[in-house]
């Protein structure tokens, strides 16, 4: 007996089309579909796909609740072994569908994997899925394909996981110990003479690497000045009518704050799944103090409490989505006239 | 150096309670850290490592940390360290010695006491060797 | 041009009898001898010695230090000068070395001592010391150190430990200058010869080869934590230099008994992977200039003086780079950052070897400080992993204590005598100078 697998490829690895087909709706086909043979091959005969999904990258990124419904409705309906992604090199839309679908089979207790370029923005996910490392063109499949079914085989299996670097997964923040082939002390000089000749080398433990940000200018005088409130912690209307997410965010929300001088329990809420939320739904100025801020404007601490403040989930957002939304709604305080932002985390 | 040792081990209080400013608590390694925290945000200096000593966090329980006496402006390297210390006190990853504690029998916990003393001792060592921090 | 030869005797076996002396690759060990002369330390009642070899079904345990012994045939000074031999310099002429054994003192100072070797089975695969035919010595406390309390810990009162430490690291060093001794005159299987430069010879030598220094970090945070230079405690030292051959006839010794899996033996010290590996690109890819040694203490004045100090040294010979090694957990993290960042700030590019407590699941942050100017590690792997070391058919110690044993938690010790804990509990498992293969990514 083999174990069954289902493959998810976009419209151009289906040979549906390039950029002026990406709009095709989700579709299921029996069998295997271009790369899948590939695998198939690898596998030889332990696992098998039994049926691809194929979806095109501008539906699935205008459209990924309803594809991914449609997406998941079909694995379930399948129940396989195992749900493979990919691998979508360096393509964008493609490794963030295959990342996402990805996402979503595994949390139906489906083993999952998928693979693409390093700077796929798809990539973003390795610590919530695991992602085999690609190259940057379609011209990487021949190592793409082996190394996915091999590690692919591994899971069905229900071997123990081995390095990141022996896998060929990208480094998704668990720490895996295995025995290299050199000693630590070779390691290190071969390191530093390549480090010393300015040659590439990759560090065995790379530090955690914080984004530092500049600080603004100071505000010379706070009471002439408008400030502004934003939020990760996910402070939204009752009833959150814009639907931010309460985990990975997709979005960021603007809210006005005209004439309201206390955020109330019947009025606010969280829409953040990352924390308790009894206490953010009480009384919101708990995350989003605008209480406070109306005090200060009364006192003339500050000029004024700016009428609109920008909120989002920062419950496992990628990095790059976050950086997308401040960049966005930083343009737009700019444009209002905001001199200071006051931002605010959970 | 004028300084403070704050510590939860009993050893360190009869020693040198007498002799040096020993603020005992009887509380838990975390609490320590804490306490420390506290301390350096009203303007006080670390002036020992916050985890010091091989024995993990937790696998002792006792802990004892030198601050400067003196107040000034608060210190960052100092807030830095503390914060690192209690984020990798209180990781999880050291849960598994808290739950043994209750376990330990007195020979272990004076071996605990033992080593906590020997490892502020050379701190004070260094303290009484200049003015220099 | 200082040059030390190190002349290799493989030894195949350990016999303990009525004689002492190496014979055809086999080490005979007057057991009367040896004892009298562990037994001359009025802190030590008595000693018992023992073999283990690699395959056996043996665990060695508490380990507190692993020796290698070795002996001057030609050239100044003693091995372990300042401690059993006169402080005079050492790291030129000839030494002998014993290859192949080690001598391993076990035995409990402390309550919660840690330290495993086991001789077969999955532990093996950790420790170096598996490799190596030990010869085990197990010393018990003269009845001046006994605690008369019934209730003080371990049968030793607790004031006298640092002298019971310190009775068992100089009777692990005694007897392996004495069984070094005895291949004094033997004709060694084979030979090494080490040379360095003086700083002039070597810019003239490889005027165009990158000038390299190893900078070694030595745990020195007080008693049970130190490490001996000369016979120095380290922790009262300024960073220095030394040639790298020095450490090859022990000028630098462990006295250090706690975090088993990352604190460095004696053994090691003498065959420091570190210095090896860069004599063998010495004159090819770089120009291994010697060693700076630095140390970790709990005052953090002292780790700021120290890590300025190492960085200092690394100006004022003007090398171009340094490779960088720690002992222990925790707040040597902050000096190995602290060395490395003040360092690659003088314009000295570093590669530094370290280990990592990243959690049992591997989730957590390894380290407890980081900067990224440290974007050259090698990591000896995540002492956290759990191991489940079988039972043995022999234990060499005692296995008592090993519920409190760092790693190891409640109930680690089974009924059927396996034994269930992380793999920080095994002698050297994750050493950071490189020793083993172990890693993490």
């Amino acid at each position: 007996m083999s174990f069954k697998v289902v493959h998810y490829i976009n419209q151009f690895f289906a040979n549906i089309g390039g950029e002026e087909m990406a709009h095709v709706a989700p579709e299921l086909r029996d069998g295997l579909v271009g790369p899948g043979l590939a695998l198939n091959n690898a596998w030889k005969g332990e696992a098998e796909i039994v049926k691809t999904i194929v979806c095109g990258d501008s539906y699935f990124a205008e459209h990924e609740k309803e594809a991914k419904e449609q997406i998941l409705a079909w694995v379930k309906e399948i129940n396989p072994d195992f749900f493979i992604a990919g691998p979508a090199f360096n393509a964008g839309r493609y490794g963030y569908a295959c990342a996402n679908v990805a996402i979503a089979v595994q949390e139906m207790g489906i083993p999952v994997l998928t693979g693409m370029y390093q700077e796929n923005p798809g990539a973003d996910y390795k610590n919530q899925v695991l992602i085999v490392a690609t190259k940057d063109s379609a011209a990487g499949m021949r190592q793409a394909a082996p190394t996915m079914a091999k590690l692919a085989l591994k899971i069905m299996k229900g071997e123990k996981l081995g390095a990141s670097c022996e896998d060929g997964y990208m480094p998704n923040g668990i720490r895996v110990n295995f025995f290299e082939k050199e000693r630590g002390a070779k390691r290190a000089v071969d390191m530093l003479i390549k480090k010393l000749a300015d040659k590439p080398f990759v560090t065995e433990y790379p530090m955690p690497s914080f984004d530092r940000v500049e600080p603004g200018k100071a505000i010379k005088d706070m009471s002439k000045a408008t400030i502004a409130l934003c939020t990760s912690g996910g402070i939204v209307p009752k009833g959150n009518p814009d639907h931010i997410e309460s985990s990975s965010a997709s979005h960021y929300g603007e809210y006005s704050i005209e004439g309201v001088m206390d955020l109330t329990e019947e009025g606010w809420e969280t829409a953040h799944g990352g924390y308790d939320p009894i206490y953010a739904n009480q009384d919101a100025d708990r995350v989003l103090p605008v209480d406070v801020m109306r005090d200060l404007e009364k006192e003339g601490v500050i000029g004024k409490l700016h009428n609109l403040f920008y909120t989002t989930v920062g419950n496992g957002t990628a990095v790059a989505s976050a950086k997308a939304f401040a960049a966005e709604y930083a343009q737009k305080l700019v444009a209002a006239g905001v001199d200071g932002v006051i931002m605010t985390s959970t | 150096m004028d300084f403070i040792i704050i510590t939860n081990n009993p050893r360190v209080r009869d020693e040198y309670g007498a002799k040096y400013c020993v603020l005992y608590q009887e509380c838990s390694f975390d609490e320590i850290l804490y306490a420390v925290r506290d301390k350096i945000h009203k303007g006080h200096k670390l002036l020992t490592h916050p985890l010091s000593g091989s024995v993990k966090p937790n696998e002792t329980p006792y802990k004892s940390i030198m601050i400067s006496a003196e107040r000034g402006a608060m210190d960052n390297d100092s807030v830095i360290l503390i914060e690192d210390a209690i984020n990798m006190a209180t990781s999880g990853k050291f849960e598994k010695y808290r739950q043994r504690q209750a376990t330990l029998n007195q020979r272990i916990l004076a071996d605990f006491q033992m080593i906590d003393f020997f490892l502020i001792t050379s701190g004070i060592e260094s303290a009484q060797t200049g003015l220099m921090v | 041009m200082k040059t030390l030869e190190l002349g290799y005797i493989h030894i195949n076996d350990i016999i303990i009898g009525s004689e002492s002396k190496v014979e055809n690759g086999v080490l005979y060990v007057d057991e009367a001898a040896v004892k009298a002369l562990v037994l001359e330390d009025e802190f030590l009642k008595d000693v018992h010695f023992d073999v283990a070899k690699p395959g056996e079904s043996t665990r060695i345990t508490p380990v507190k230090d692993v020796i290698e012994p070795r002996v001057k045939v030609e050239g100044p000074g003693g091995v372990f000068p300042g401690m059993v031999n006169k402080v005079e310099a050492v790291g030129e002429g000839k030494t002998n070395v014993l290859k192949g054994m080690a001598v391993v003192t076990a035995g409990k100072i402390v309550g919660f001592q840690e330290g495993v070797i086991d001789m077969s089975g999955p532990g093996a695969d950790y420790t170096p010391f598996s490799k190596t035919i030990n010869f085990v010595m197990v010393c018990e406390p003269a009845d001046s150190l006994l605690a008369t309390d019934p209730e003080a810990t371990l049968p030793i009162d607790n004031e006298k430990k640092p002298e019971y430490e310190r009775a068992v690291r100089m009777a692990g060093l005694k007897v392996a200058a004495y069984l070094g001794e005895l291949a004094k005159n033997v004709t060694p299987d084979e030979t090494e010869v080490f040379s360095t430069p003086n700083l002039k010879e070597g810019m003239e030598l490889y005027p165009d080869l990158p000038r390299v220094v190893y900078v070694a970090m030595l745990q020195t945070q007080g008693l049970l934590h130190d490490t001996y230079v000369y016979g120095v405690d380290a922790k009262r030292t300024l960073s220095t230099m030394m040639w790298p051959t020095e450490i090859m006839d022990g000028a630098i010794v462990s006295g250090n008994c706690v975090s088993a899996c990352d604190k460095n033996p004696t053994y090691i010290h003498e065959n420091n992977p570190v210095v090896h590996e860069l004599f063998k690109q010495h004159g090819k890819t770089i120009n291994f200039v010697g060693v700076i040694i630095t140390n970790e203490n709990v005052y953090l004045a002292d780790k700021q003086r120290s890590s300025d100090w190492a960085a200092k040294l690394c100006e004022l010979l003007g090398v171009d780079g340094a490779i960088v090694t720690q002992e222990g957990f925790g707040n040597p993290d902050t000096d190995l950052i602290m060395n490395t960042k003040k360092i690659e700030l003088k314009g000295v590019k570093t590669a530094i070897v370290t280990d990592e407590y990243a959690g049992q699941d591997g989730k957590s942050q390894s380290l407890a400080d980081a900067d990224p100017l440290a974007d050259a590690v090698v990591t000896g792997g995540n002492a956290n992993q759990v191991i489940i070391l079988p039972k043995m058919d022999k234990v060499i110690g005692m296995l008592d204590y090993v519920d409190v044993i760092a790693g190891g938690h409640a109930g680690s010790l089974r009924e059927d005598g396996t034994i269930e804990a992380e793999i920080q509990v095994i002698t050297s498992a994750t050493n950071e100078m490189g020793f083993n293969k172990l890693s993490a990514r």
